[in-house]
This record gives C-alpha cells, sequence and structure tokens, in this order.
C-alpha cells in the first residue's frame, strides 16, 4: 500500500514534450484514472511511475521514497498491458509464478500464492494451458493474476480491456474494480474510454497534449469541466459545444439563443448537455436531422444552422428528418468557455 | 455431393502429381549419385547409359582402407558444431544489445556487423593464413572451428536480431516490472521467443560451415584437419585419375547430417525462414 507523488514531472523525447510540469498527488488505495486521446502523454506518466521511463524533469515519488534512480524492477508496483504481456512460452501457472521467482519469494508459498491469485480472477482450471490456447477475456484475466499474485504496492493497468469486445469489457471492468476493492492497492489505469474512466475511478485526472486538463470526481468532471476539451471528452454523447456571441444578456448563434450574465460579451462558447435539452421549447429553432433509438433513449441530432446538436429524447420519441423542431434547454444548466476553451464561472 | 467430392479427388491427385514431380526433380541428383557411389569405376565413364548398373562396394572400400574418412567426417561434424556453438554464444547478446538498447551508433554497428559478410572472402585469406600461422594454429580442427565461427558470426546475429526486434516490447517491459534483470528477461523471455529464429540461424550456419573450402584448404594442410569438403577435392587429382564413385560417395557422406539436420528441425526451419520474410 503506497501513496504517489508526482512532483513537476516532464518527459521531452528530443524536440517533443511528451508530459510537461505534471504535479500530482495520489492517496493511498486510490482507484485513480489517466484519461486522454491517444498520445496525450498517459501512458507515458505511467511508464514513469513504472520505471520502464525516466522522467527528463522532476521527480516520481511512491510510499514516500524517491523513484527516480529505482529501477522498474526493484519498484514494488505491478503492471497489466494492452496486450496482456503474457510470457508465450510459459503455462499460466509458470506466467502467474515468475514475479514470484523474480522476486525470491520462498518456493514453498508459491503453489499456494498461484492459486489464490488464479481463483481471484476464476482462472483455477487454466492454470495448465499455454497463453495461445487462452481466449482474450481468460488472458487478460490471466495478465490480472500475474499482477495480483505479488501484492504490489502498486498496481498500473494501461488500457487493459481495450482489446476485448464490449460485452467482455463490461464485465471484466466490474471484475477488476471489486478486486480493487478487494485488495485495496493504490491503482493507476490508463484509458481512452470515458466510460471505464466514469465507472472505475475514485479520481479521474484528463489530459490532453501532456498536460493535466482536470484532476476530480467523476461527479466533479461531468457536472463541473474546466474547459471545453473537458466538456466534449466526457459523457456519451457528449456535451454540445456551441460557439456564438454575448451581448446584452444574451448569448446567440445560428438558430439559438439562450440568456446569459449581462457581464458575458463577445465570442463565447455556449455548452449543453444532451440530457438537459427538451424537445419543444424557445432555445433552439432547427430541423431534424437523425433519429436513433437505443431502446432506453432516442437521441436526435437537430441542424441549428449549420451546427449539429445533439438532444437525449424520450425512448418512444421519433420524427421524420428535416422536420421543424423548437429545442428548450435547462437554462440553469447552461456552461459558457471563453474562446480559448477555459470554463467562465459565475458572472465573470 | 457426390461431385464435389470427385473433383475434390481429382485435385487430391493433380496436388500429388505436382509436388511428386517436383520431389522427383529434387530427389533424381541424389538417387544418381547413390547410385554413381555404389557403382564399379568401369560402369561410370561409358558413352552409353547404363539402366542396372552393377552393384559394387569399391568405392566404400577405397574410403574405408586408403582414406581416414571417418576421421574427416568427424573434424567437420566438430569444426561446424563447436563453430555454431560459438556463434550462438556470442551472437545471441550481440542481437539482444543491438534489437534492445539504446545506444548510439547501434544502427551503424549493425550494419557493419553485417557489412563483413560483403567482401569476397579470398581478400583476407592471406592475412589469416599467416595469423593463424603466428598463433600456431595451423592444420587444427580447432583453427577450423574458429574461422567457421568467424564467417559466419555476422549472419547469425543478423539473422538472430531481425527476431528480437519482432518480439513485442511489452513482454520485455512485463518481465522488468516483475522483477527480472536484463540477464533473466534474454534467458527466460527473450530466447524462448526466438527460438525458430536461432534455430535458423544455426541451421544457415552450419551449412555455410559444412560447405566452406577455401579456408579449409588454407589452414587444414594435412590429413589431421581435413573436413569432408576439402577430402572431397582430393579424389579429383593424383595419379588414380578423377575417382568419381568416391567422390559421389564422399558427397552423399557429408549430405546425410545436414539432410538428419534439417529433417529434425523441419517444423520450426520452414517457420523460421517464413516468420523472417514477411517480417516490415
Amino acid at each position: 500500500m503506497a501513496s504517489i507523488q508526482l512532483q513537476n514531472i516532464v518527459k521531452r523525447y528530443g524536440a517533443f514534450v511528451g508530459v510537461q510540469h505534471m504535479s500530482l498527488d495520489i492517496t493511498d488505495q486510490e482507484f485513480l484514472v489517466l484519461l486522454g486521446p491517444s498520445g496525450c502523454g498517459k501512458t507515458t506518466t505511467m511508464r514513469m511511475i513504472a520505471g520502464l521511463e525516466h522522467p527528463t524533469e522532476g521527480t516520481v515519488v511512491i510510499g514516500g521514497e524517491v523513484m527516480n534512480d529505482i529501477d522498474a524492477r526493484d519498484r514494488d508496483v505491478a503492471m497489466v498491458f494492452q496486450g496482456y504481456a503474457l510470457y508465450p512460452n510459459m503455462t499460466i501457472y509458470e506466467n502467474i509464478r515468475f514475479p514470484l521467482r523474480m522476486r525470491r519469494v520462498p518456493a514453498g508459498e508459491h503453489d499456494r500464492l498461484i492459486r489464490q491469485a488464479a481463483d481471484m480472477v476464476e482462472l483455477g482450471d487454466l492454470l495448465d494451458r499455454k497463453p495461445g490456447a487462452l481466449s482474450g477475456g481468460q488472458r487478460q484475466r490471466a495478465a490480472l493474476a500475474r499482477a495480483v499474485v505479488r501484492q504490489p504496492q502498486v498496481f498500473l493497468m494501461d488500457e487493459p480491456l481495450s482489446n476485448l469486445d464490449a460485452k467482455l469489457r463490461a464485465s471484466m471492468r466490474v471484475q477488476i474494480k471489486h478486486l480493487q476493492r478487494q485488495l485495496k492497492v493504490t491503482t493507476i489505469y490508463v484509458t481512452h474510454d470515458q466510460i471505464e474512466a466514469m465507472t472505475l475511478a475514485d479520481r479521474i485526472v484528463i489530459m490532453n497534449k501532456g498536460a493535466i486538463q482536470q484532476v476530480g470526481t467523476p461527479d466533479e468532471i461531468y457536472s463541473d469541466p474546466a474547459n471545453t476539451f473537458v466538456a466534449g471528452f466526457i459523457g456519451g454523447p457528449p456535451m454540445n459545444l456551441i460557439d456564438g456571441v454575448a451581448e446584452k444578456g444574451r448569448f446567440t448563434a445560428p438558430g439559438i439563443t439562450v440568456p446569459c450574465s449581462a457581464a458575458l460579451r463577445g465570442p463565447v462558447t455556449l455548452g449543453v448537455r444532451p440530457e438537459d435539452c427538451q424537445i419543444g421549447g424557445d432555445n433552439l429553432e432547427g430541423s431534424v436531422y437523425g433519429v436513433e433509438p437505443t431502446g432506453d433513449v432516442t437521441y436526435l441530432t437537430v441542424m441549428a444552422g449549420t451546427k449539429a446538436v445533439e438532444v437525449k429524447a424520450a425512448r418512444a420519441f421519433r420524427a421524420e428528418i428535416d422536420t421543424p423542431i423548437r429545442i428548450g434547454f435547462d437554462v440553469g444548466r447552461l456552461y459558457f468557455f471563453r474562446d480559448d476553451g477555459a470554463r467562465i464561472r459565475g458572472d465573470a | 455431393m457426390a461431385r464435389t467430392r470427385k473433383t475434390r479427388g481429382e485435385s487430391l491427385i493433380l496436388r500429388y502429381l505436382v509436388l511428386g514431380s517436383w520431389a522427383l526433380v529434387c530427389g533424381l541428383p541424389i538417387l544418381w549419385f547413390l547410385t554413381i557411389g555404389f557403382r564399379p569405376r568401369t560402369e561410370i565413364i561409358t558413352p552409353q547409359p547404363i539402366y542396372w548398373p552393377t552393384f559394387s562396394l569399391d568405392a566404400w572400400h577405397l574410403l574405408v582402407s586408403d582414406w581416414p574418412i571417418a576421421r574427416y567426417l568427424r573434424n567437420s561434424l566438430v569444426a561446424v558444431a563447436g563453430s555454431v556453438v560459438i556463434d550462438l554464444v556470442l551472437a545471441i547478446p550481440a542481437a539482444f544489445a543491438l534489437s534492445r538498447y539504446e545506444f548510439k551508433g547501434r544502427e551503424n554497428i549493425g550494419f557493419y556487423i553485417l557489412s563483413t559478410r560483403m567482401m569476397a572472402p579470398a581478400i583476407v585469406a592471406v592475412p589469416i593464413f599467416f595469423l593463424f600461422k603466428t598463433m600456431g594454429l595451423l592444420d587444427s580442427v580447432w583453427a577450423l572451428m574458429l574461422i567457421y565461427a568467424a564467417i559466419n558470426l555476422s549472419l547469425v546475429t543478423w539473422i538472430i536480431r531481425s527476431y528480437m526486434m519482432d518480439i513485442p516490447k511489452e513482454l520485455e517491459d512485463a518481465a522488468r516490472t516483475d522483477g527480472a534483470s536484463d540477464l533473466r528477461i534474454l534467458w527466460e523471455i527473450i530466447i524462448p521467443a526466438c527460438l525458430p529464429g536461432i534455430i535458423t540461424a544455426a541451421v544457415i550456419a552450419a551449412i555455410f560451415a559444412i560447405n566452406e573450402f577455401l579456408f579449409t584448404l588454407l589452414i587444414a594442410s594435412t590429413s589431421r584437419a581435413y573436413t569432408m569438403s576439402v577430402a572431397l577435392a582430393n579424389f579429383t587429382g593424383g595419379s588414380d585419375g578423377v575417382i568419381y564413385n568416391a567422390i559421389a560417395l564422399v558427397s552423399f557422406i557429408a549430405f546425410v547430417p545436414i539432410l538428419i539436420l534439417v529433417i529434425l528441425i523441419q517444423k520450426h526451419l520452414s517457420r523460421g525462414l517464413t516468420m523472417g520474410a514477411v517480417k516490415g
């Protein structure tokens, strides 16, 4: 069990900056998710914690100990990889045993620990198979068992579910969260899937272009986004971001008018979540572009001028395309952003 | 249903016909060599073809009585096996470094190693002769072992390196976070994962070594260090003229160890060769 501190971490590859001035405090037993598009520096950050990359500047502290000069193999950190990274020449049993052998755990303990870890991920009857004879989900569970078996201080998981199909991903997600709660090990989880981030995390760190955009609980990230990047990344479908002009207490864009603070002036971006839009109202005037029933809700895309706006409608809602339609926004739940993307809070 | 079965049967016959003819094309010279090896000398150089030659052990008796064929064969096997072992011991760590570590001039060193194959061996023949003479290594199997190893080292390194580069880096990262040292990673993860490549490289090196002629002739000046390839050449001169049946027999004996080797590791070899081929 350990807390982790990243202090002003920078990672450069020649002229390219992978991670820029990142500071982060991860508390003991926390489940932290690094979320961002590919190339945002989230995997690099995780690899620096693992010791597989060295920060160009800054300090990595695990369990109160500075780790910069400590080799990956001497950090008590277990990692689960996107491609599972099971050793193809060894059976699953040998795979799970490998970290125990490397860390000189007494041989008498091995069998008990391996079976315990395998049972935890329901893999008990596949121990004598080779990785090649396992399905994707089974391989992922084997990789989890290999990480769990030596009871590390920290778990690092690098997009562990992205090679699985949607159904399996959902069930593995619950399993991973359950495992983390059960073992109470500080966990850092990298993903580009916002659903995984929202469902798993105690706290989410949203990254873009090597920099932290926002750190917060899933609720905070969802209901109080710091900028247009976060707002547009979280939620399925994500928040509608509409460029327009604010003047004399009104925000206008083609086909759209909403009240706003009188202090707001000039070009701003309006953010409104699909679930804060209702059919009927006087904030948006446009035409139906598409209707997507999903069973429990229906997603409606409305064209206002040239801007497509997503609306979450009742499940029975149906409409032909090009039908004129009016939409109302929940004016208490509107977000405004400056044209550089930063959130405008209160009356500012 | 019956119709598809029939066409399938026909295509199977066709397939066997094609494969059989090809096998014949490949096998015929070997077979022909064998029949020459077991004919009397008089039945070899004739203007008329002899379809049913007389079976004779003349050549075999000649080899066994006048020529220390067992010693030549042993020399060949010792020198070749030793050279392959030396190659693997040196090439595997070199390939690991060249494929896995980041260091300045890595590509240049890799290319330099390969480039030693690019010159004609005859260029270095004289310097190598004097080098071995000074070291007192002339006319010894150990010298041949060294020479063969040196000749093939670059190729073996390069083949194994290309296999190692195909092994996902994730495997190594996983082993490292699991607590393995570099040597452990090499021994327990990398070598088993690229075993087909290592076997392919070893077989290719063995074939090159067993066929090596120039340096063997240079260094092995008496029958003490003669190998099969040089012994073979000794049948082409001398007062007895060209002894074709003995040549054929020796060629066949030289060919058998490689044949056995290739059959034993056929599965790995074909996989190894194609794996290298499709690599981008």
